[in-house]
């Protein structure tokens, strides 16, 4: 076996037989279990929450606030009305905005007259009133329901609320108001509420992804996981070993066994062998990640879904990504002495691992703009950009997917070279760490 | 490559770190199978030396062969070292650090456990294989360390302050697996700042002082070439007054040293003539000729005599390893 072979065999014996690794590796699924089971208990719609309180209205036109009564009043017509027009109107736009809404909200409705002074029932909403709050001033406007003599446009209403108001209240008292106009413009012109209620509704369909071999109801939502889920496997194989590269280098270089290995291999021997072990470290921990992923969308009927190219050019911008981020990180540990010092040097680094996070949402989102096209060819990003890219709902053309890997071959040449130089020259500089400017010297000297 | 030539020949090898010149135009030879002590004080290039012959640092100019090849990263499986700072995989067990440097070292698969056994049985160690090397003690990691250096049965040996840190009797142990090695027939090359320990095992010895080589001879010519013209001499009686051979004519000093008696001749001055004379001056219990130290022959090389007291004073307690005792 080269020496090569023998260094990298080390490298993964050492860190894969470990408690601290089985334990790292396992523990990343068995937070998403507990999540994908507690998640919704504990970041869903608060199923207890109710809107229960005082809604004040000026009703300028007379009409809105006998339907905002009806509506209210639980137990007639109106308010079953008012209750299914709510959720359909939530199953239309998704379900979203049904569970944004929460429950049918428990008002009291508060009258004023139409010429209350409108400063002092401002005044009202500061009024704490423990049992009853005052959640909402609503004043209709003389319009509302039937346009000024001359005009066609219809008027609105005003709002008032009172500080620090919960946004899921503020949605429903708008709901509620919105509707009451509605209900008494229909009224005026004789219309029947329920009736163009029941014309007005289209429940909102499933659509059918069709594909070459078969027919499967659409997932939504799998544009939107899909290039997340590939971005955190490349930012977790590439992340997790390029620190183990670090502190491994750290650690060789501090306990000083760095000089009898140096007496056996030469430094890019060294380099080569370490590079290779902890690149099979990230592969194995990203094919547990990757196989337990195809099991999920298995096991959902869905595995028909995922293109599979994307996994073989998760593999080559890994390696890509890796080669490029870890020698270079690799030489920040060769540079210094120490964790602690290897903070500043660092900086850079942890940069470009954010960067990815950043823009994820943005090229996710638009995966052709000038932004997203410039990273997928810019080393050492280029990797996480156009993984973006592949995974997202408009994939590039071919042309830029294989430009982007040439991208990506020319940086790791680039960051091998550099990380090589300081590798050799740092493994036996101990004392002070080196500066940028140090650590070019280095570069331009070796 | 030759197997006839030196193990290690250095041609006027330079190396300098920014503008501090670490070796200046070091000339070396090592036959195969000698047993050579580099010696110098602290900082005087030995390290960078012997890191140039290894080929961990490259030298400026100047050309270097080890074992005939042109660096010795061609000749590694050939070579064992054992670095002045030297260290272990603290959680790695014994026998599996030492697999790991012995198939670094390219030592076959084959008898690779039973070689273990055997080198760290010779160390007086045996048993500690299955033992993390976080659980041994600093004397028994730098045996280990010891054995990994010549788990490969080395043609060539170097030894950079083999010794530091060691208590005596471990300190006789690789004393005698250094004498081993060497009667195996490996070329060694043994490097320290105590000058005593090179005195004892070698046969030949170059000195070098701030990059300089000062000294490169066989023990036996040294002690030859640098006769001190010195004697030491003990009174029969310990009050006795030493005017008398203060005052003779060949005597150019007497100084009191460790309850005995320095005497330095003037130049040109026979001892024999000299002990023959003192002795009728004075009853004595013991005379005899100084045996040079290496210490004495590197002070004189060094100072040449120019330099004060207190600085050849201080340039002895650095060679002892007690600077900083001096200094405080």
């Amino acid at each position: 076996m080269s020496k090569v072979l023998l260094i990298a065999l080390r490298e993964f014996v050492s860190t894969v037989f470990t408690k601290a690794f089985i334990i790292g590796l396992l523990i990343f699924p068995a937070i998403v279990g507990v999540l994908a089971m507690v998640g919704p208990r504990l970041f869903g719609p608060d199923r207890n929450f109710a809107i229960s309180g005082e809604l004040a209205v000026v009703d300028l036109t007379g009409k809105v606030t006998p339907e905002l009564r009806a509506a209210l009043t639980k137990g007639t017509p109106a308010a079953a009305l008012a209750d299914a027009i709510r959720i359909a109107r939530g199953e239309a736009a998704g379900g979203d905005v049904l569970s944004a809404l929460g429950v049918t909200p428990k008002l009291t409705l508060v009258e004023r007259p139409a010429g209350a002074d409108l400063e002092q029932e401002k005044a009202w909403l500061g009024v704490v009133d423990k049992d009853s709050p005052h959640l909402a001033l609503a004043v209709i406007h003389p319009n509302a329901v039937e346009p000024k003599p001359g005009e066609k446009a219809l008027g609105s209403y005003d709002l008032y609320v009172p500080p620090k108001q919960d946004t899921r209240v503020e949605i429903g008292v708008h709901q509620a108001v919105r509707e009451a106009v509605i209900g008494a413009r229909l009224k005026v012109r004789g219309l029947d509420r329920a009736e163009v209620n029941d014309l007005t509704t289209v429940p909102r369909v499933r659509s059918v992804t069709v594909s070459a071999n078969a027919e499967q109801g659409t997932v939504s939502g799998l544009d939107f996981v899909l290039p997340i889920a590939f971005m955190f496997l490349l930012f977790m194989g590439v992340m997790g070993s390029g620190q183990g590269l670090l502190t491994t280098t750290i650690e060789e270089k501090s306990s000083r066994v760095i000089e009898v290995l140096l007496s056996a291999v030469s430094p890019m021997e060294l380099m080569a062998g370490k590079l290779i072990g902890h690149m099979a470290i990230s592969l194995l921990g990203m094919s547990l990640y990757l196989g337990m992923g195809l099991a999920v969308l298995t096991s959902f009927s869905l595995f028909g879904l995922l293109n599979f190219a994307l996994v073989v050019y998760l593999l080559l911008f890994f390696v890509i990504a890796f080669f490029t981020i870890g020698s270079l990180m690799m030489a920040v540990g060769a540079a210094v002495n120490d964790l602690r010092e290897a903070q500043s040097l660092m900086m850079p680094m942890t940069l470009i691992l954010i960067a990815p996070w950043i823009l994820w949402m943005p090229i996710s989102r638009n995966p052709d703009s000038t932004l997203a096209v410039v990273v997928s060819f810019l080393p050492p990003l280029n990797s996480f950009g156009m993984m973006l890219r592949l995974s997202s709902s408009h994939p590039p053309p071919f042309w830029q997917v294989w430009l982007s890997i040439g991208c990506g071959v020319a940086g790791v040449v680039g960051a091998v070279w550099i990380a090589a130089k300081v590798f050799k020259i740092g493994l036996l500089m101990f004392g002070k760490p080196p500066d940028f400017a140090t650590l070019v010297r280095w570069i331009r000297a070796a | 490559m030759t197997t006839s030539g030196p193990a290690i020949d250095l041609r006027d090898v330079t190396k300098t770190f920014g503008s501090q010149m670490a070796v200046s135009h070091l000339d070396l030879s090592i036959p195969r199978g000698a047993l050579y002590g580099f010696i110098g004080p602290n900082g005087a290039g030995k390290t960078t030396s012997i890191r140039m012959i290894m080929s961990i640092l490259f030298p400026d100019s100047g050309e270097l062969t080890v074992l005939g090849h042109k660096s010795a990263l061609e000749a590694k499986d050939k070579i064992g070292y054992l670095p002045e700072e030297r260290g272990v995989y603290r959680k790695m067990r014994v026998g599996a650090y030492l697999t790991y440097i012995a198939k670094l070292k390219g030592v076959p698969e084959k008898g690779l456990a039973e070689r273990i056994e055997a080198f760290v049985a010779r160390v007086g160690l045996a048993g500690t294989e299955g033992k993390r090397c976080e659980e041994l003690s600093k004397g028994m990691l730098q045996k280990i360390q010891f054995v990994a250096a010549i788990i490969h049965e080395p043609e060539l040996l170097i030894l950079d302050e083999p010794f530091s840190g060691l208590d005596p009797v471990s300190t006789r142990l690789l004393r005698e697996q250094i004498l081993a090695e060497h009667a195996r027939g490996a070329t060694i090359l043994f490097s320290t700042h105590v000058m005593q320990q090179a005195e004892e095992i070698c046969d030949h010895v170059v000195m070098i002082h701030r990059g300089l080589k000062v000294l490169d001879d066989p023990v036996s010519s040294i002690h030859h070439r640098y006769n001190p013209r010195a004697l030491v001499l003990e009174p029969l009686d310990p009050s006795a007054d030493l005017a008398r051979v203060r005052a003779l004519p060949e005597v150019e000093s007497c100084t009191a040293h460790d309850g005995a008696y320095d005497v330095e001749l003037r130049a040109g001055i026979d001892p024999a003539g000299a002990i023959a004379r003192i002795a009728g001056a004075l009853p004595l219990a013991r005379i005899e000729v100084k045996r040079p130290r290496l210490e004495d022959v590197f002070v004189q090389l060094v100072t040449d005599g120019a330099q004060s007291a207190e600085a050849t004073s201080a340039l002895r307690a650095e060679l002892a390893g007690q600077a900083e005792q001096v200094t405080t």
